[in-house]
């Protein structure tokens, strides 16, 4: 029994590692439309609803339900509630929507690909769409 | 293939040397044979050098032909596995949207705001004596924010409140739509919160999303105790420009001028007006990029107010009201102050002009879930202005207020408040009224 307990606390920080170093080192990728011109500076605001358009182009951001939290974390700097509730505030105010929330990586992909002015977040460069930024 | 015709060949060469040496081993009359037997070897040598040629050009040839036909049977796969992927992804795709948490920008998005709590106040009401407590229900507000295309918008918003005399009053609080040309112009028609300062547009009815439980007196509702429409009906263009330095933001309004009506409130004249009259004003605001929490703003109002009849003095007020205002709001610190400066003219009395101001400043700290707060307020407003004298809340006064906010969750709030109040120009010998007030509010949004 002895001899099986450190294979087994090896196995379990193994687990562990394994399991919150992907969280930790997790890549967000800020993807747009091909055709839509952002600079990385502008994802801020853009997710917050300040910048609504990049010249002519209405733009469209869109939230990415498993990357959110790594993305208001790494981005801009905020939780889940408290992007919540300035998008509460804000949608009060001027009548604004707050991003729609997709479910995954290839919701956000096939979103941003045929939206034109969309811009969305997923864990890996995926190809056919603009590399806005990596964080 | 190409093996079997090497041994062939080697096969042919050495059964013609078999046949060649008998011929060397003969007599003196064999050089004839001899001839012969070489040009036989000569015409098969002939032919072998033949069957190499075509046995070389045979290998070039199946040499070639495999790398394209390997190369045509890969892409026809990759062809296929790609379709295959695509239209996994695809699949994936439409069945995430089924999943998704919000709709998209073509749904209606229905929020809203609802409080309910209790009070003590010991105020004095012209109409309904000093004192008033007990549990009370605060509004019930509901916005629609529908879509109809990449530029239009709309902002719907109708609210249910019970009044003092318990009756259930409802009001269309907000119906504009509006067009958003770039992020320097978005224009609205219809009607719409004010925007002078910050609070009348950043809070007005969200209970759950201002700190504190009223309103600062000066700035509440027209008939609930404020000085100026807090509603205006007419058109209103807003925008942001995105300077390097920071973000400079405006709002430009037009509107029906408000009348004061014969029970002393302002009405802002929806529907129009036979004696139409115009009020409009400025927002102009800054926000620097190194610290995006602060805004600063100046303000301006101007327009002509009509005292209907029915008032002690009916008449016409030039309205000219302008001020400033700065908001400092972060993770931890909320800090707001507005300033308002009147500068009005009697146009019908004849009594000139006459200055008042009014002003509050409030502070708050978050520790966690817990937010005090405290507010000061100041209005010193001229009595024979008859802007201010005609409106049954156009007295002076000063308040002092405290209060304690908790998160019972992201969307929902308790909050505990005292004030100590004086109403003051009450009349020619009738005494301030001083008097405190104790809030419960319980608020939510959705």
């Amino acid at each position: 029994m002895r001899a099986h307990r450190k294979p087994v606390s090896l196995l379990a920080a193994g687990l562990l590692i394994l399991g919150v170093a992907p969280a930790a080192l997790a890549e967000v990728v800020v993807i747009a439309n091909p055709a839509t011109q952002v600079a990385a500076t502008d994802v801020e605001e853009i997710f917050l609803g300040e910048k609504q358009f990049a010249g002519s182009t209405k733009l469209v951001p869109v939230d990415n339900g498993p990357q959110q939290e790594a993305f208001l974390g790494k981005v801009l700097k905020l939780d889940s509630n408290k992007y919540n509730s300035k998008w509460a505030k804000k949608s009060f105010r001027e009548g604004l929507n707050p991003p729609a929330v997709k479910s995954g990586d290839a919701e956000v992909i096939d979103y941003v690909k045929r939206t034109p002015g969309a811009i969305g977040y997923v864990a890996s460069a995926p190809t056919g769409v603009t590399v806005v930024q990596k964080y | 293939m190409t093996t079997r015709s090497t041994k062939a060949l080697s096969a042919l060469g050495a059964a013609l040397m078999v046949a060649a040496a008998p011929a060397m081993a003969a007599g003196p009359d064999a050089d004839a044979r001899i001839r012969e037997l070489e040009r036989k070897l000569e015409r098969s040598m002939q032919m072998i050098e033949s069957l190499q040629g075509e046995v070389q050009t045979l290998k070039a040839a199946k040499a070639g032909e495999a790398p394209a036909a390997a190369a045509a049977a890969a892409t026809a796969v990759n062809a296929e596995q790609s379709a295959k992927i695509e239209n996994l992804e695809r699949q994936v795709a439409q069945l995430g949207s089924g999943l998704s948490a919000r709709g998209t920008d073509d749904g209606v998005g229905l929020h809203g705001f609802a409080d309910v709590g209790l009070s003590r106040s010991g105020e004095n009401n012209p109409v309904y004596g000093r004192g008033n407590k007990g549990f009370n229900l605060g509004s019930f507000d509901l916005y629609l924010t529908p879509k109809f295309g990449t530029n239009v918008r709309s902002l719907i918003e109708l609210v249910f409140e019970v009044d003092r005399t318990g009756a259930v009053n409802t009001d269309l609080e907000r119906l504009q739509v509006g067009y958003a040309f770039n992020d320097g112009v978005t224009a609205w028609l219809g009607r719409f919160h004010t925007p002078y300062g910050y609070w009348n547009t950043a809070y007005h009815h969200g209970a759950q999303i201002q700190t504190s439980v009223l309103r600062p007196r000066f700035l509440d509702f027209e008939d609930k105790g404020g000085i100026l429409p807090a509603h205006t009906t007419g058109a209103w263009a807003t925008g942001t420009f995105h300077l390097g330095v920071g973000k400079l933001g405006y709002d430009a309004y037009l509107g029906n001028a408000s009348h004061i009506d014969a029970g002393g409130t302002l009405d802002m004249k929806m529907a129009g007006d036979a004696k139409y009259r115009t009020m409009g004003g400025v927002n102009a605001w800054y926000s620097p990029k190194a610290l995006s929490a602060l805004r600063l703003g100046v303000h301006g109002l101007r327009g002509t107010v009509e005292a209907d009849a029915g008032n002690a003095s009916p008449g016409l007020t030039r309205l000219n009201m302008y001020g400033g205002y700065g908001v400092f709001l972060d993770d931890d610190w909320e800090a707001l102050a507005e300033y308002y400066r009147f500068d009005n003219t009697n146009l019908t009395g004849g009594t000139g002009s006459h200055q008042s101001s009014a002003w509050y400043a409030q502070l708050g700290r978050s520790f966690g879930s817990f937010t005090p707060y405290g507010r000061i307020e100041r209005t010193s407003l001229d009595q024979a202005d008859n802007y201010f004298a005609q409106q049954a809340n156009g007295r002076s006064y000063n308040r002092s207020v405290i209060g304690l906010r908790y998160e019972v969750d992201p969307k929902s709030a308790l909050k505990v408040e005292l004030n100590r109040t004086k109403k003051k120009d009450l009349g020619a010998g009738v005494a301030d009224d001083g008097y405190n007030e104790a809030y419960i509010q319980y608020s939510i949004r959705f």
